[in-house]
């Protein structure tokens, strides 16, 4: 009798993962976009700017996601007078805190490709910036791929802690489900498997474009 | 044109007043022992190193001079290396267009026309233009590395011991290679260990021992005829080598 009554309550937890799905794609966007300025910035910056991005990534992967949560949302964005919605603190705290993430997967990515690649590029002419977009950074996003899939299948359990802010992801809505029928089992066990299979896919994208843009025949890209 | 280059790497002083002219269409070779600023030298002249004092010229243009832009100065400098240094994302024939397009800033279909005539003039037939540098051979890869720098129509090339990363067989092919250039007109330096290849190609062969070029002279009286004492300890050690590996 209670399944019955659970069963109308499916389609209500696969909504949610829409929204985690929304809300690691939305930071894991914002991370790239952080992650390969910021780690350009490591490799070629200033010794200032590469101070504050120290002190950036030590601040990100050094404080749990549910502090920065409770932080941004209830103290730094209403000081600065932001009002954040719990949807987008959320995407902006796991894009900032990804951003963190793959700054370090990127600046190790930059790092392992060998110095002559540069000389080379600038021997040709090129300007800093066209070697680098050219040259360094095509030949470090693949190097970098599988370490991305890695951070999207973090980042893809790291979303459920965003149930904290109320956002209607999966693990909120379980938990609702877990609470309106009375069935605890259940709904979490089915929270559990769509993230698994969220992980399966996700990986199994990146495995693909990660042998798709492989350099034929090289040992490391 | 180089004048009186100097350059230290902390207390080692790596070239000590060296100055030297290649005029155009003409073929200078510099030999010497490892460690002695061949490369570094080579590296000063297109600007990837900068050295402490001295000037360089190009024709009329002066490298040295602090308020020229130098990526603009070095595409008219090819640079061979002796890694080669081919781009490893990049398929052989836009290894060669990529210079083109965004250095040139040529349109694609232009570049892939030049690319494909300097591939040709290094004779690398059309099957391995699409391969990727890990599945081309050394002297292939040289062979592309040539082209590339060849590509942007240079009024010198430099090459870093070309061939020292390589077989003997595959020395040939680039050696070949480079010797065609050079009949063509190629103003060129080059940086060798190879005693019979100097001696075909180079109109003057330079001896450089210690940051400085110690003799100089055409091929011949170098080397079988050299002045200085360092100068035939040098080539008895590298012939004899050679004498071994034969």
């Amino acid at each position: 009798m209670n399944l019955m009554t659970f069963s109308k309550y499916l389609p209500y937890i696969f909504e949610g993962s829409l929204w985690s799905l929304g809300l690691v794609l939305g930071g894991l966007g914002i991370g790239f976009a952080i992650g390969v300025t910021f780690s350009l910035v490591q490799v070629y910056g200033n010794p200032l700017l590469r101070r504050l991005i120290s002190f950036y990534v030590w601040f990100f992967r050094g404080t749990p996601l549910i502090v920065q949560l409770f932080l941004f949302h209830w103290s730094i964005f209403p000081a600065l007078g932001i009002n954040s919605t719990a949807l987008t603190t959320s995407i902006t705290v796991l894009g900032l805190r990804s951003g963190a993430y793959q700054s370090q997967i990127f600046r190790g990515a930059i790092g392992s490709i060998e110095e002559n690649q540069m000389l080379a590029a600038r021997a040709l002419g090129m300007s800093n910036w066209d070697a680098i977009s050219s040259i360094i950074l095509p030949q470090a996003l693949r190097i970098a791929i599988p370490q991305i899939s890695n951070e999207y299948s973090v980042i893809l359990k790291d979303s459920a802690i965003c149930f904290i802010l109320g956002i209607m992801e999966l693990m909120t809505r379980a938990k609702y489900a877990a609470i309106a029928t009375g069935i605890a089992l259940i709904p979490y066990l089915i929270a559990g498997l769509i993230y698994l299979v969220l992980t399966y896919i996700g990986t199994m994208f990146f495995n693909l474009i990660y042998l798709k843009k492989r350099i034929p025949d090289s040992v490391e890209g | 044109m180089v004048k009186d280059l100097y350059k230290r790497y902390g207390d080692k002083a790596v070239l000590r007043g060296v100055s030297f002219e290649v005029e155009k269409g003409k073929v200078k070779v510099i030999m010497g022992p490892s460690g002695t600023g061949k490369t570094t030298l080579l590296k000063c002249i297109d600007m990837l190193v900068k050295p402490d004092s001295g000037k360089i010229w190009l024709e009329d243009l002066e490298l040295t001079d602090p308020r020229i832009d130098v990526s603009e100065a070095r595409r008219k400098i090819g640079f061979v290396f002796q890694e080669f240094n081919l781009f490893h994302h990049l398929t052989a024939i836009k290894n060669v267009m990529i210079g083109l397009t965004k250095v040139k800033k040529l349109p694609r279909g232009e570049a892939r026309a030049i690319a494909e005539r300097s591939l040709l003039k290094v004779h690398i037939d059309r099957e391995l233009w699409d391969k990727y540098p890990a599945q081309l051979s050394g002297g292939q890869k040289q062979r592309v590395a040539i082209a590339r720098a060849l590509a942007m129509e240079p009024m010198i090339m430099l090459y870093d011991e070309p061939t020292s990363a390589l077989d003997p067989q595959l020395t040939r092919e680039v050696l070949e290679v480079i010797k065609e250039l050079a009949e063509d007109g190629m103003t060129s330096l080059i940086v060798t260990h190879e005693v019979g290849f100097a001696s075909e190609v180079a109109d003057e062969i330079m001896i450089m021992i210690d940051g400085r070029i110690v003799e100089r002279g055409d091929p011949r009286s170098i080397i079988y005829d050299p002045r200085r004492e360092e100068t035939r300890k040098f080539f008895n050690k590298i012939m004899k080598i050679g004498d071994e590996l034969r």
